[in-house]
């Protein structure tokens, strides 16, 4: 217990006092937050200012559509409303082949067969991925033909105006609805990058001992157990230390008389309940996904060669990062619930849902439970590569050789 | 009494590789003992399973007359031919880690690792980091950890290999008063010229097995003295003395070795007499690399 706890405080000490981990510290955050945030009001403020061209018959239907294009909710558009004429058609053809004035794709209405019908809508874009443009165009012709059949049920435009406006829900007495979904989102990329730091650094700190040939001195006083046991203790103490800095800070920001001086949009920012369960998913996470890290820099002996196999700690963090769309959407779905039990997407996925406030008390017991037998299992078979790979220098070991060291004592 | 390491027909399998078969071993307490061998013959696989870092397929290690356990590695001290230290670790909190990780208190540590560095002269290195020294001072700073807990048995693999003369002079003279303490100390190299004068009993190993053991005295007697080594200017005739089985020319020097049986003052006699100004004239025992050699020749005919 005193080597495990030697080398435990040795790991911490060292990375502790490096310039990279307050940087680290300060620069995870406000990357995180600003990318989170500022993507987010990016997201919601940019204006589409594409250059299109509308070519109906209909004159009222084409201006109904440019005043939507131009000055409507998603977009500021350019919008020319040629006459349909054949040779509007070769000219906008031509314009689209030669990228004139910017224009990225017209639409072709056709005026309908019977008069109930609706038009037949033609868009021919300049490159075939641009489906934001495609969205504004049908949000504005569903907008107009609307508006068209109101009018003919002989309701007045004024009507039809106060029918359309966007709806307003009040949301002050819980703070603001996308802020707190912000600050999920935020904890998720936060869990997902803290993970990924402390695995690679576990591997990192092998990789570097065996690099630097310490542990054969090391091994002539302790077992490789102690040894493994004092790294892993070490590595995530200081990734607690971390977290624990930033989950102060966020305390401080969201609870304190100086949060309240912020304004009201940042109040209740990050809960004590959803900090409580960042750092239990974190310490289950770092066991789990260092634990195969150890088994990465066991098996290589350079960085390089580790970066090739690091996809086996990426992998399942970017599955989790896919995920996060469909639990967004529903996150009690069926396919939330299981993607969020699995043991390498929990630490990301439950601790999402926590966040949004959906599972099942049984959902988070059972996702620990599964967490840890995925961690005994998995460090009993990384702490046997660890101990054969640690004294082996030279070429990476094949999978045959490797199922032979599990067999070693 | 019990000697300190004792190995019994140790025998160690790498995939198909043999690295050790057949070893047996004997180191009494206050011994110097060389274990020789070329590179790869396998003297670093002997010395991991002395000291527990692998268990050997068949065969039993003791050590202090007990069968081997962790336990008694608290009484080993061991300076590994892979060396290594922690790079970013400053030079004294270094030593004192590794102190403690042998069970010493950091006081006790601190104090033995600041004396230790006085007498290799390293005292002005203490404070800098361990990544800013030479390869010959960070040797001397594992060779200080290996000793710190004051072992009863000493084992160090190639401790001389990069060292300059000074600094390998001092290393050495450090052991022979390690030595005189009592202690028990082994230590392996290829370099067979520098185990001559230092050691009171050697193996050597070649391929696996053990070749040659005992003690230096008792090996070297064993080999008749019939080398000859003359300096000498003028007539070189003598060279072609029937008493000489083979020489070595160089400018005015030769190294000779005599038939079986044949009289090196007969040759000293002839050289005069054919007019060579003689100013040394040395009668010499085999060099252990020449034993070597000739064991290895020998091994290899049978």
């Amino acid at each position: 217990m005193r080597n495990i706890w030697l080398i435990a405080k040795r790991e911490y000490l060292e990375r502790i006092r490096t310039k990279a981990f307050i940087i680290m510290t300060v620069l995870i955050p406000v990357l995180m937050g600003g990318l989170v945030f500022g993507g987010g009001y990016l997201a919601f403020s940019t204006r589409s200012t594409s250059h299109v061209a509308v070519v109906a018959a209909d004159a009222a239907f084409a201006d109904g559509v440019k005043r939507e294009l131009e000055d409507g909710k998603g977009a500021h558009m350019r919008v020319d409303t040629p006459p349909p004429t054949p040779q509007t058609e070769a000219a906008l053809n031509a314009a689209l082949r030669d990228n004139e004035n910017d224009l990225v794709g017209y639409l072709w209405v056709t005026p309908p067969a019977a008069a109930e019908a609706r038009p037949v809508f033609r868009y021919k874009p300049r490159s075939a991925g641009d489906i934001a443009t495609e969205q504004n165009l049908k949000d504005a012709i569903k907008v107009v033909l609307t508006r068209e059949r109101l009018t003919r049920q002989g309701m007045s435009l004024a009507e039809i105006d106060a029918l359309l406006l966007p709806v307003d829900v009040d949301t002050s007495a819980t703070g603001s609805s996308k802020t707190a979904f912000g600050a999920a989102y935020l904890l998720f990329f936060l869990m997902y990058m803290v993970i990924m730091l402390y695995g690679m650094n576990t591997a990192r700190s092998i990789i570097e001992e065996k690099t630097s040939r310490v542990f054969e001195v090391m091994l002539s006083t302790i077992t490789p157990d102690q040894m493994l046991a004092g790294k892993l203790f070490g590595v995530g103490a200081v990734g607690l230390t971390q977290i624990g800095i930033w989950m102060t800070a966020a305390g401080l920001l969201s609870y304190t008389p100086f949060a309240a001086a912020l304004g009201g949009g940042v109040h209740l920012l990050i809960t004590p309940v959803q900090i409580f369960f960042f750092v239990a998913y974190f310490i289950f996470a770092f066991l789990l996904y260092s634990s195969i890290a150890v088994a990465l820099g066991a098996m290589t002996n350079s960085e390089q060669e580790l970066q090739q196999l690091n996809m086996f700690l990426v992998m399942p963090l970017a599955f989790c990062v896919v995920m996060i769309f469909s639990i967004i959407n529903a996150p009690d779905s069926t396919l939330a619930k299981v993607v969020s039990l699995i043991p390498f997407c929990s630490p990301l996925l439950m601790n999402f849902r926590i966040s949004l406030g959906h599972p099942q008390p049984w959902e988070i017991v059972t996702s620990f439970v599964l967490m840890s037998l995925s961690i005994v299992a998995i460090l009993y078979v990384a702490s046997r590569i660890y101990r054969v790979g640690i004294l082996m220098y030279g070429k990476k070991p094949s999978v045959g050789e490797m199922l032979r060291w599990l067999r070693y004592s | 009494m019990n000697p300190i390491v004792d190995l019994r027909n140790i025998r160690k399998v790498y995939d198909s590789k043999v690295a050790v078969e057949g070893l047996s071993l004997r180191i009494e307490a206050g011994t110097m003992f060389g274990l020789l061998g070329p590179n790869g013959s396998g003297k670093t696989s002997s010395i991991r399973m002395m000291i527990g870092i692998t268990a050997p397929d068949s065969g039993t290690v003791s050590l202090f007359g007990q069968p081997f356990t962790r336990e008694a590695l608290r009484r080993v001290g061991y300076l590994p031919e892979e060396r290594g230290l922690y790079k970013k670790m400053k030079v004294m909190e270094q030593l004192i880690f590794l102190g403690q990780l042998r069970g010493l208190s950091p006081a006790v540590a601190s104090a033995r690792a600041h004396a230790w560095c006085e007498r290799l002269l390293i005292s002005d290195a203490v404070d800098k980091r361990t990544e800013a020294l030479s390869k010959g001072m960070q040797q001397k700073i594992q060779f200080i950890a290996s000793l710190l807990h004051e072992p009863e048995l000493i084992i160090m693999d190639e401790p001389f290999s990069g060292l300059d003369p000074v600094n390998a002079a001092l290393l050495m003279d450090t052991l022979v008063s390690l030595r005189e303490d009592g202690k028990a100390i082994l230590f392996s190299t290829h370099r067979m010229d520098q185990v001559e004068k230092l050691c009171d009993e050697i193996a050597i190993i070649y391929k696996g097995r053990l070749v040659l053991e005992g003690g230096m005295q008792a090996i070297k007697s064993r080999y008749p003295a019939n080398r000859v080594h003359i300096s000498y200017a003028g007539d070189g005739g003598f060279l072609r003395h029937p008493a000489i089985q083979s020489v070595k020319n160089y400018p005015g020097q030769a190294e000779i070795r005599l038939n079986d049986g044949a009289d090196a003052q007969a040759l000293l006699a002839a050289a005069l007499a054919g007019g060579a100004r003689i100013t040394s004239f040395q009668v010499v025992e085999p060099t252990l690399e020449e034993i070597f050699i000739e064991t290895i020749g020998s091994n290899v005919d049978a």
